[in-house]
C-alpha cells in the first residue's frame, strides 16, 4: 500500500495503563498498521489482544488520567499528527472525520433522550445545522439505515427499539457527518445471528456507497471473510499478521493466524479431536488438520434405550399486568425430546427462544410448570425435594458465565470438596481432597491450583474448574448452557476437546445449550431446534444441516458466515 | 397510569394501618398511664380517674384504637394535654413557619447541590475533588449543635448581622430577617451531605456507555456533562429530594428550637419534653402519611421523567 | 496463569490496598486511639474521678493563663475555721468530724488553670471528654452492631426466600421508614420513661435497622440469581447453606461498611439526643450533655468545653468516615 492514500497510519504506538501507585500494564507493546482509505479493513484479536484499545487510542477515547502513551508512538490522519494535538481539537474531529460504533448498543444510547434527538447532535455540532434541517437530515439518515417507519422512530426512545434497530440508530449518527473513517467496535457481537447479517450488510453497503474507510474490530475471524478487504490480526498487544483478506484466508503466514482459522469446529468436517493455539504455535508449519484427521460418527443409535424422556415440558412465567392481573408468558411450551446414554443433544436457538429455561427446569433450579422428565422410570420433575435429593449427583450443569458460576470466596479446593461433603462421597476428607487433586489433573489445571482463588483464573481455566466440580459427583447427564460461548475461540476449542474426552471416558450425556451453530454441529448427535419457546425442529445433526425442514431453521444456518 | 396509580394506593393501606398500629401501641400500651402525671402530685384516686376517663383511658384496647382511627380519619385528637390547644390548630398553625424556612433552604440546597456536583465531575480525580471530599467529610463530623451555636453566637450575638431569635407576624418579614440566619445555617449543614450523594449520582452516570458515545460524538465536555449526564442524574435527585420533604419537616428541629421559631419540629420537642401524647401521636401519624404520598409523587415523577420506565 | 507467591483472598487483598493508603492508616491510626481511650477508661484507668470538682469554675486552659480573680476564689472556697458557736448542741460533734475529714482528706486548694479547663463545677475538661467519649462512643458502636445485625438477618431471610416472608419484613420496612427516623426515636424516647444508655442503644438499634435490611436485601436478591449460587443449588447445598455459608461471605464488605457508617451517624444522634435531654441520664457524662452545657457557657465567653467536645468528636468522626470510605474502597475498588 503506497503511503499517500492511506488514511491512517500508526506506528510504534505503545500504551500502558497505571493500575495502582507504582504498577502499570501495558496494553499494546508497539503496534504499526495502515488503513487505506476506501477500504473495510478486519482488526481480529481476542480478549486482551488490545484491539478495541487501539481503536480508541485513535479516537483520543482512552481515560486521560490512568493511561500512558508513548512518546514515540504516532497516528496521524489524513497526513495529521493526531497525537498531541490539543484536547478540543481532537475532540472536533470526532463525530465528524472519524466516527465510532460500539458493542451494546442499549447502553451505548443515552436512554433519556430521543432517537432523533441524538441524531441530530452530531449534525447540529459539526454541520451547523439548525433545529430544522437536522430534522429532515435524520430523517433521511433513518431510512438509509433501514430503520422501518423512520417518520415515528425518530421521536422513540432507545429502550422502545430492538437491539437491531439501536444498533441502526448508531450507525446513523455515526455516518451523519460523512465520516472519512468509520471505527466498528464489535457491533454485532452482542445481536442475534439473523441480525448480525443484517447490520453487516448494512456497513458493507454503507461502505460502498460512501466510499469511507472501515475499521471492523471483532473477536471472530470467520465473521469478517465476505466484508473485508484487509485483515489485522493481533494478539498480547502486538500486530501477527496484516495483509489483504484473500492471503490472510488462503495462506496465513502467521501460526497465531492459522491456528485462529482452525481452531473453530467446521461445518464439513468433525475431526476427533479441534486443533487448539498449542498445535499451531509449537509447529508453526502444521497444515490444516481437519480433513486429515479420522472423523468422528455422530448420530442416534436406532432401537437404543434411552436414558431421559422429556415430554411436553412448559415453563410460564407470571408478570404483573395493569392492577391486579397478571400476564403470563410461556417460556417454554410443549417441548419433548429423548436423549441416549453417552450421546450429546444439542439445542439451539436465538435470544428468547427459550433453550436456556429448559435446561435450568430439567435441573429444578426453576419449577416446571407442566410435562415430565422420565429418568430410570421416575419422572425427576414430580419428586418431592427430598426424594430428589439423591438425584442431584446424577444430572448436573456447567453455566455460560465462567466469572460468575464458581464462589469468588472459595478457594478452588473449597469448590470441589462442597459437593463430595454434600452427598458423601469419599470416607474422609483426606480422601475427597486426594480425590478433588487428581480431578484437577484430569481436567488439565496444575496441582497448584487447588488453593487458589477462582479471580486467579482465566475465562477458560474457570470453565474446567467448573466441569471439575460436576465431575466429582460424576454425574450421567450433564447440561452444558452455553458453556463455551463467553470463550475466546482458542479456549474454546480446548475446552471442548475436554468434554468430548470425558464424555469418550465415562459415558456423559450431554444436553448442549448453544446459539452457535457451528459448535453444536461439531459436539451433537442430535439437533433440537427451538423458537419462542417451542420445538421447531427435531433431528440428527448431520440430516438437519445437510437438508433442514423447517424454514426458521434455514434461515438460521443461512446466517452463519461463510469462511474462504 | 391510573392502574398503577390505584395499585399503589391500594398498597398504602396496610402500612397506614401498621403505622397506626405502631404508634397505638407505642403510647397506648408502652407509654403507659399518663393520668398520674397529668394529675399532678398528691392527686386522689377521684382526680385520676376523671382523668382517665375524659382521656379514654379506662376503655379497652380495641375501644381506644377504634377511637385514635375515627380521630385520624376526623382530624380532631382533642386537645393538648399541655397546653389545652386543640390539636389540630397546633398542627395547622406550624406548618407555616416550618415551610418558610424549608422551602427556601430546599430549592437552594438542591441547585447548589447539583451545580457543585457538575463542577466536581468536570475535575473528577484531581486534587481539588479529593480536597473538596476531604473538607466535606471534616464538615459532616461536626455536630450540627455546633453549627448552630457557633454561628448563631458570631453573626447574631456578636457581628448583630441577624436577630438571635424570634420569629414575625408578615411573611415578608419573617422571609427576609428572621429566617435568614436559620437558612443559612441549614445550608452550612446541610451542603457537604448533598454534595456527596449528588456526586455519586453524577458519578454514576459518568461512568456509562452513553457518555462515551457522546464524546466520540465530538461533543464538549461541558455539554456531555450539562446535557446528557445532568438530565439522567436529575432523576435519582428528584426522586431523592422529593421522598425526603416529609423528614425535613422534622430535621429542621433543632434550628426551630434554638430560633424560637415555632414550626412543627420545635412542637415535637416541646411535646415530647412535656409528655404530650395526642400532639405527638398525631404529629407522627399525619408525617407518616405525607411520606408516604410524597414517596408516591416521587415515584409517578420518576415514571414521567424516565422514558425507560415508562414505556416498558 | 498468573504467578501468584501466595493466594489471597478478599480480606488480604483488601488489607493490602488499606496498608498502601496513607490517608487510611492514618485515620485508622486516629481511629484506634480514640478506642484504646474508650478500653482504659472503661476500665476505670483513667478519667475515672472526672467528677472531683478539682478547679474553680470555669477556670480557663493553661495556655490562656488564669484569670486574675480566681486565685483569691481558690483561696476562698478552703474550708476555714469557724468562730466557735455555743448555742449549737452538736458543736462538739461537729468539731470531731471536721478533724475526722481532715484528717482522711486533707483539704486541697483548687487548681486555677487546666490543661483544657474547667466546666461550671470545676470538672476537668480533659477527663470529661475522654468520659464523654466512652459514653458515646460505645452507643454509637453497639447500637450500630446491633441494627446491623437486625438489618443483615431480615434482609438475607427476606432477599434470599422472596414470598410471603418478604413480603412480611418489606411491611415491617414500609412501616417503620415511613416516619422519620428522628421523630421515631423522639416518639420512643417520650415513651419511655426511664433514661440510661442501655435505653438508648435500644432505641437507636431498633429504629436504625431499616437502612441496612435495604443494602442487604438488595444484595442478596442480587446474589441469590447468580449462577454460583444456582449451581451450589444443583449440588445440593440446602437453603441455610447457600444463605449463610456461600451467599454471606460475598455480601458481608457490605455490612461492615454498614457498620462504620452507622456508628458515624449513631455518635452523632446519641450526641444530639443528650443535648436534648433524651439521652443519657442526669450525672453520666457524653459529648451531648457537654454540648449542652456549652451552650450557655459560650454566651459568657467561656469557649473551651464547647471546644474540645467539638473537637474529639469531630477528630474521630472525620476518622471514621475516612476509614469507612478507604475501606469501602478497598473492599469494592471500582475504576475512578
Amino acid at each position: 500500500m503506497s503511503q499517500h492514500t492511506d488514511l491512517l497510519q500508526v506506528r510504534n504506538l505503545r500504551v500502558a495503563f497505571r493500575t495502582g501507585k507504582t504498577s502499570t500494564v501495558e496494553a499494546l507493546k508497539g503496534v504499526s498498521f495502515d488503513l487505506p482509505s476506501d477500504a473495510t479493513v478486519a482488526l481480529v484479536g481476542e480478549s486482551g489482544s488490545g484491539k478495541s484499545v487501539a481503536s480508541l487510542a485513535v479516537m483520543g477515547l482512552l481515560p486521560a488520567q490512568t493511561t500512558l502513551i508513548d512518546p514515540a508512538s504516532s497516528i496521524r490522519f489524513a497526513g495529521r499528527e493526531l497525537l498531541g494535538l490539543p484536547a478540543n481539537e481532537r475532540r472536533a474531529l470526532c463525530g465528524k472525520d472519524i466516527a465510532m460504533i460500539f458493542q451494546e448498543p442499549m447502553s451505548s444510547l443515552n436512554p433519556v433522550f430521543t432517537a432523533g434527538f441524538q441524531i441530530g447532535e452530531v449534525l447540529r455540532r459539526h454541520m451547523g445545522m439548525n433545529a430544522r434541517a437536522a430534522r429532515l437530515r435524520t430523517l433521511e439518515l433513518l431510512a438509509e439505515v433501514g430503520i422501518p417507519d423512520p417518520a415515528t422512530k425518530i421521536d422513540a426512545y432507545p429502550s422502545q427499539m430492538s437491539g437491531g434497530q439501536q444498533q441502526r440508530v448508531m450507525i446513523a449518527m455515526a455516518i451523519a457527518c460523512e465520516p472519512k473513517l468509520l471505527i466498528a467496535d464489535e457491533p454485532t457481537t452482542a445481536l442475534d445471528v439473523t441480525i448480525q447479517q443484517q447490520i453487516m450488510a448494512l456497513i458493507a453497503r454503507l461502505q460502498q456507497a460512501r466510499r469511507m474507510a472501515v475499521l471492523f474490530i471483532t473477536h471472530d475471524l470467520g465473521l469478517v471473510a465476505e466484508i473485508a478487504d484487509r485483515v489485522i490480526v493481533m494478539r498480547h498487544g502486538e500486530v501477527r499478521e496484516e495483509g489483504a483478506a484473500a492471503q490472510v484466508f488462503g495462506a496465513p503466514r502467521d501460526a497465531y493466524t492459522r491456528a485462529l482459522l482452525h481452531c473453530r469446529p467446521r461445518l464439513d468436517a468433525r475431526p476427533l479431536r479441534l486443533p487448539v493455539i498449542d498445535d499451531y504455535l509449537a509447529d508453526s508449519t502444521a497444515p490444516a488438520p481437519d480433513l486429515a484427521q479420522p472423523q468422528r460418527v455422530r448420530g442416534t443409535t436406532p432401537g437404543e434405550q434411552p436414558l431421559l424422556v422429556v415430554n411436553h415440558l412448559a415453563k410460564r412465567f407470571w408478570l404483573r399486568d395493569g392492577l391486579f392481573r397478571k400476564r403470563a408468558f410461556d417460556a417454554v411450551q410443549d417441548v419433548s425430546f429423548t436423549l441416549g446414554r453417552g450421546k450429546t443433544l444439542g439445542v439451539v436457538g436465538e435470544s428468547g427462544s427459550g433453550k436456556t429455561t429448559v435446561g435450568l427446569t430439567l435441573l429444578r433450579l426453576h419449577r416446571a410448570s407442566g410435562g415430565s422428565a422420565l429418568f430410570e422410570g421416575r419422572d425427576l420433575l414430580a419428586l418431592s425435594e427430598r426424594d430428589y435429593q439423591p438425584y442431584k449427583r446424577r444430572i448436573q450443569i456447567i453455566f455460560q458465565n465462567p466469572y460468575a458460576s464458581l464462589n469468588p470466596r472459595f478457594t478452588v479446593g473449597q469448590i470441589l470438596l462442597e459437593p463430595m461433603r454434600i452427598h458423601r462421597i469419599g470416607a474422609s476428607d483426606a480422601e475427597r481432597i486426594g480425590m478433588a487433586r487428581q480431578l484437577l489433573a484430569r481436567v488439565g489445571l496444575p496441582e497448584a491450583a487447588y488453593g487458589r482463588y477462582p479471580h486467579e483464573f482465566s475465562g477458560g481455566q474457570r470453565q474446567r474448574i467448573a466441569i471439575a466440580r460436576c465431575l466429582t459427583l460424576r454425574p450421567e447427564i450433564l447440561v452444558c448452557d452455553e458453556s463455551v460461548s463467553a470463550l475466546d475461540v482458542s479456549v474454546q476449542a480446548q475446552v471442548l476437546n475436554l468434554l468430548q474426552d470425558l464424555q469418550d471416558e465415562y459415558g456423559m450425556s450431554y444436553i448442549f445449550i448453544s446459539h452457535d451453530l457451528s459448535v453444536v454441529k461439531y459436539i451433537s448427535d442430535q439437533v433440537m431446534v427451538m423458537q419462542a419457546g417451542r420445538v421447531v425442529e427435531l433431528a440428527d445433526s448431520d440430516t438437519l444441516y445437510r437438508d433442514p425442514q423447517h424454514p426458521y431453521t434455514r434461515s438460521l444456518l443461512a446466517a452463519i458466515p461463510k469462511v474462504g | 397510569m391510573l392502574a398503577y396509580v390505584l395499585r399503589r394506593l391500594w398498597q398504602m393501606l396496610p402500612t397506614m394501618a401498621g403505622v397506626v398500629l405502631l404508634v397505638f401501641v407505642l403510647f397506648n400500651w408502652v407509654g403507659g398511664d399518663p393520668a398520674y402525671l397529668l394529675a399532678g402530685k398528691m392527686a386522689d384516686t377521684a382526680a385520676i380517674e376523671n382523668i382517665r376517663r375524659q382521656l379514654g383511658t379506662d376503655q379497652p384496647y380495641y375501644v381506644q384504637l377504634w377511637i385514635f382511627v375515627q380521630q385520624i380519619v376526623s382530624f380532631d385528637f382533642g386537645n393538648a394535654w399541655s397546653t389545652g390547644e386543640p390539636v389540630a390548630d397546633i398542627i395547622t398553625s406550624r406548618l407555616g413557619p416550618s415551610l418558610t424556612v424549608l422551602v427556601p433552604l430546599t430549592i437552594l440546597e438542591t441547585l447548589f447541590g447539583i451545580a457543585l456536583a457538575l463542577a466536581l465531575a468536570f475535575v473528577r480525580g484531581s486534587l481539588t475533588d479529593r480536597a473538596v471530599m476531604l473538607a466535606c467529610t471534616v464538615g459532616m463530623s461536626i455536630s450540627i449543635l455546633v453549627y448552630i451555636s457557633v454561628f448563631q453566637y458570631l453573626f447574631a450575638y456578636r457581628l448583630g448581622l441577624f436577630p438571635v431569635q424570634g420569629w414575625g407576624e408578615s411573611l415578608g418579614q419573617n422571609l427576609l430577617t428572621y429566617a435568614l440566619l436559620p437558612i443559612i445555617i441549614g445550608l452550612a449543614v446541610s451542603i457537604a451531605p448533598t454534595l456527596r450523594l449528588y456526586r455519586s449520582f453524577v458519578l454514576d452516570e459518568v461512568g456509562q456507555d452513553y457518555v462515551r458515545t457522546a464524546r466520540a460524538k465530538g461533543l464538549s465536555e461541558r455539554r456531555v456533562l450539562w446535557v446528557h449526564v445532568l438530565r439522567n442524574a436529575a432523576i435519582p435527585i428528584i426522586t431523592h429530594v422529593m421522598a425526603n420533604l416529609p423528614a425535613l419537616l422534622i430535621g429542621a428541629f433543632l434550628l426551630e428550637r434554638f430560633f424560637g421559631i415555632p414550626g412543627i419540629g420545635r412542637e415535637v420537642i416541646l411535646a415530647v419534653e412535656r409528655s404530650d401524647f395526642p400532639v405527638i401521636k398525631a404529629i407522627t401519624v399525619y408525617v407518616a402519611a405525607a411520606t408516604m404520598v410524597f414517596n408516591l409523587l416521587a415515584d409517578l415523577l420518576y415514571r414521567a421523567v424516565d422514558p425507560r420506565v415508562q414505556f416498558k | 496463569m498468573s504467578a501468584h507467591l501466595d493466594s489471597a483472598g478478599l480480606w488480604t487483598l483488601a488489607w493490602r490496598r488499606l496498608r498502601a493508603d496513607r490517608i487510611a492508616m492514618a485515620a485508622l491510626a486516629v481511629v484506634a486511639g480514640f478506642l484504646l481511650l474508650v478500653l482504659l477508661s472503661g476500665a476505670g484507668l483513667i478519667a475515672a474521678d472526672w467528677e472531683r470538682e478539682v478547679a474553680v469554675n470555669y477556670a480557663p486552659p493553661t495556655f490562656l493563663g488564669a484569670d486574675p480573680g480566681s486565685r483569691a476564689l481558690a483561696q476562698a472556697q478552703l474550708p476555714r475555721a469557724t468562730l466557735p458557736n455555743a448555742f449549737d448542741p452538736l458543736a462538739a460533734e461537729l468539731a470531731e468530724l471536721k478533724a475526722q475529714v481532715a484528717a482522711t482528706h486533707p483539704p486541697r486548694e483548687k487548681r486555677t488553670t487546666l490543661p483544657f479547663g474547667a466546666d461550671k463545677w470545676g470538672h476537668d475538661i480533659v477527663q470529661k471528654t475522654i468520659k464523654g467519649g466512652q459514653t458515646s462512643i460505645v452507643v454509637g458502636l453497639v447500637a450500630a452492631l446491633l441494627a446491623v445485625t437486625l438489618g443483615t438477618l431480615f434482609g438475607a431471610v427476606s432477599g434470599f426466600h422472596g414470598g410471603w416472608v418478604d413480603d412480611l419484613f418489606n411491611w415491617f420496612y414500609s412501616v417503620f421508614t415511613a416516619i422519620p427516623a428522628i421523630l421515631m426515636i423522639l416518639a420512643v424516647a417520650a415513651v419511655l420513661q426511664q433514661k440510661g444508655v442501655a435505653t438508648i442503644v435500644l432505641i437507636l438499634g431498633l429504629t436504625g435497622w431499616t437502612g441496612p435490611y435495604r443494602l442487604m436485601r438488595a444484595e442478596y436478591i442480587k446474589h441469590a440469581a447468580r449462577e454460583y449460587v444456582m449451581a451450589a443449588d444443583a449440588i445440593g447445598a440446602s437453603s441455610l447453606r447457600r444463605m449463610f455459608g456461600h451467599i454471606l461471605p460475598n455480601v458481608a464488605h457490605v455490612a461492615l461498611v454498614q457498620l462504620s457508617i452507622l456508628t458515624v451517624g449513631f455518635i452523632k444522634a446519641e450526641v444530639i439526643l443528650s443535648f436534648l435531654g433524651f439521652g443519657v441520664p442526669v450525672g453520666t457524662v457524653s459529648w451531648g450533655s457537654m454540648l449542652n452545657e456549652a451552650q450557655n457557657e459560650l454566651i459568657l465567653g467561656k469557649w473551651w468545653q464547647m471546644a474540645a467536645a467539638a473537637g474529639a468528636m469531630a477528630t474521630l468522626v472525620t476518622a471514621f468516615s475516612l476509614f469507612a470510605d478507604a475501606l469501602r474502597d478497598a473492599l469494592d475498588p471500582k475504576i475512578k
